[in-house]
């Protein structure tokens, strides 16, 4: 063996071919290798299905039913195209989140349309991608998936729909179980009607303008979601204090900012409403959550 | 005789010496045209990991170069000539690596993997080098003693 080995380059082939077969192998497992760990049952045909009554009143940009209003605007500012929605429910329960195919898990993706007309939601904007880490408080529909800490601050939702956020080195996930929704990505954008980021505020995959999805609360049952497009000619992106800022002059108290980049997606009645991108082409990209809002 | 082996062992040294520097380059160039497609995002395990082949791979070999050329002549120099450039190769791969997942805002439990098996095969090597270093010295010493000139 040793002498097999003594002769030049022999070795370094050996060993190369380790190296690039074990770098492979973290790739696929990072990226590609899908772990499906839970599968969520549906909850369609249950007792807590809502019935609408009232026939809605759809518009291409907005929504109306008894239980649900949702008006969408888009604005050209900061250079860049936003799209702002405006939502209103009545009860916590239709604001909803979901896993693509319906299954927790690492690498388990689909794109932020699919999951969305797989759940019949509404409205839809894509989550905090759980699924690309191992850390990361996930709790959804009342039930945890997840309970390892990461270093991000936390979005939690209560029953009643009220949002709050939380350090996740500094509180357990077992003193927000009893929660609705935890989404774990940030920074908070605005917590209590104060802006929390500053220009220099940056999440660590992103750090400068980009493509962004955050959602906010203005009162009880009464939210914003906004999307920017970015990292083209024609729309640059928002900057994490831009992004703050639009939240805070539309009264929101409470402001976190989700997932962004090529994950960024607002989907309504089917339809996506902006444009997506990784800055090469406009395509959705697959992720492994949502946040919707429907029944 | 003597002299004109010592430039054969010198030659091997500045050869690897001259591959750890390209390497470095290498490093420093992928680091640019990845960052050309990273919008703006940086890692600074990618930003930095040039400095493996270029202080662990060519200023050690220099250092070896100016100190003890001469341990290249014993068979065990080529055991840890290996392992040492196996443990440079493994921190430099899994530094790149740390990079392309903290870029994508990822991680991975693996990356354990290079880190131990580097740092272990660097301590084998550099074990061997001592050791070498300490031997080669040691014969030195009667030879010096031989020397007319003393």
């Amino acid at each position: 063996m040793i002498k097999f080995f003594s002769k030049p380059y022999r070795w370094a082939g050996v060993f190369s071919l380790l190296l690039v077969g074990m770098f492979t192998f973290v790739l696929l497992d990072a990226f590609v290798i899908q772990k499906s760990m839970v599968i969520v049952a549906s909850e369609t045909g249950t007792e807590t299905a809502t019935v609408v009554e009232v026939e809605p009143v759809v518009t291409e940009t907005s929504y109306a039913d008894e239980h649900i209003e949702i008006s969408i605007e888009t604005l050209q500012e900061y250079d860049s195209t936003i799209y702002v929605a405006d939502i209103q429910i009545s009860d916590a329960s239709y604001l909803k989140t979901a896993f693509a195919n319906s299954t927790y898990g690492r690498n388990v993706k689909a794109k932020t349309s699919d999951i969305a007309a797989a759940q019949n939601a509404i409205f839809a904007i894509n989550g905090d991608y759980y699924g690309f880490r191992d850390e990361g408080y996930v709790l959804r529909n009342g039930v945890v998936y997840r309970d390892s800490a990461s270093e991000n601050e936390a979005l939690v939702i209560d029953k009643t729909g009220n949002f709050s956020i939380v350090s996740e080195s500094e509180v357990r996930m077992t003193s927000l179980s009893e929660n609705w929704q935890v989404l774990s990505f940030g920074p908070a954008l605005v917590e209590n009607g104060t802006i929390t980021v500053d220009s220099s505020s940056e999440v660590g995959q992103a750090k400068e303008s980009n493509p962004r999805t955050a959602i906010g609360q203005i009162s009880a049952g009464h939210y914003l979601v906004i999307v920017s497009d970015g990292r083209t000619d024609e729309s640059e992106g928002l900057s994490l204090l831009e992004l703050a800022q639009e939240f805070q002059e539309r009264g929101c108290t409470v402001a976190y900012n989700l997932d962004g980049g090529g994950s960024s997606t607002m989907v309504f009645n089917g339809e996506v409403i902006n444009n997506p991108t990784d800055g090469r082409s406009i395509e959705e990209r697959e992720v492994s959550d949502i946040v919707y809002f429907g029944y | 005789m003597f002299i004109s082996g010592i430039k054969i062992k010198s030659k091997k040294i500045h050869k690897t010496i001259a591959v750890y520097l390209l390497l470095a380059l290498v490093a420093i160039a992928v680091n640019l045209i990845y960052s050309l497609f990273g919008h703006g995002v940086h890692s600074a395990a990618m930003t930095w990991m040039f400095l493996y082949p270029l202080l662990g791979g060519a200023l050690v070999y220099f250092l070896i170069d100016r100190s003890s050329p001469l341990i290249t002549r014993f068979v065990v120099y080529r055991i840890a000539y290996n392992s040492y450039n196996s443990g440079i190769g493994a921190l430099t791969v899994g530094s790149f690596l740390k990079g392309i997942l903290e870029i994508a805002g990822t991680n991975s439990d693996y990356l354990a993997f290079f880190i131990i098996l580097g740092w272990l095969l660097i301590a084998i090597g550099l074990a061997i080098f001592a050791f070498l270093t300490v031997k080669n010295s040691r014969r030195a010493q009667p030879q010096k003693a031989q020397s007319p000139l003393n």
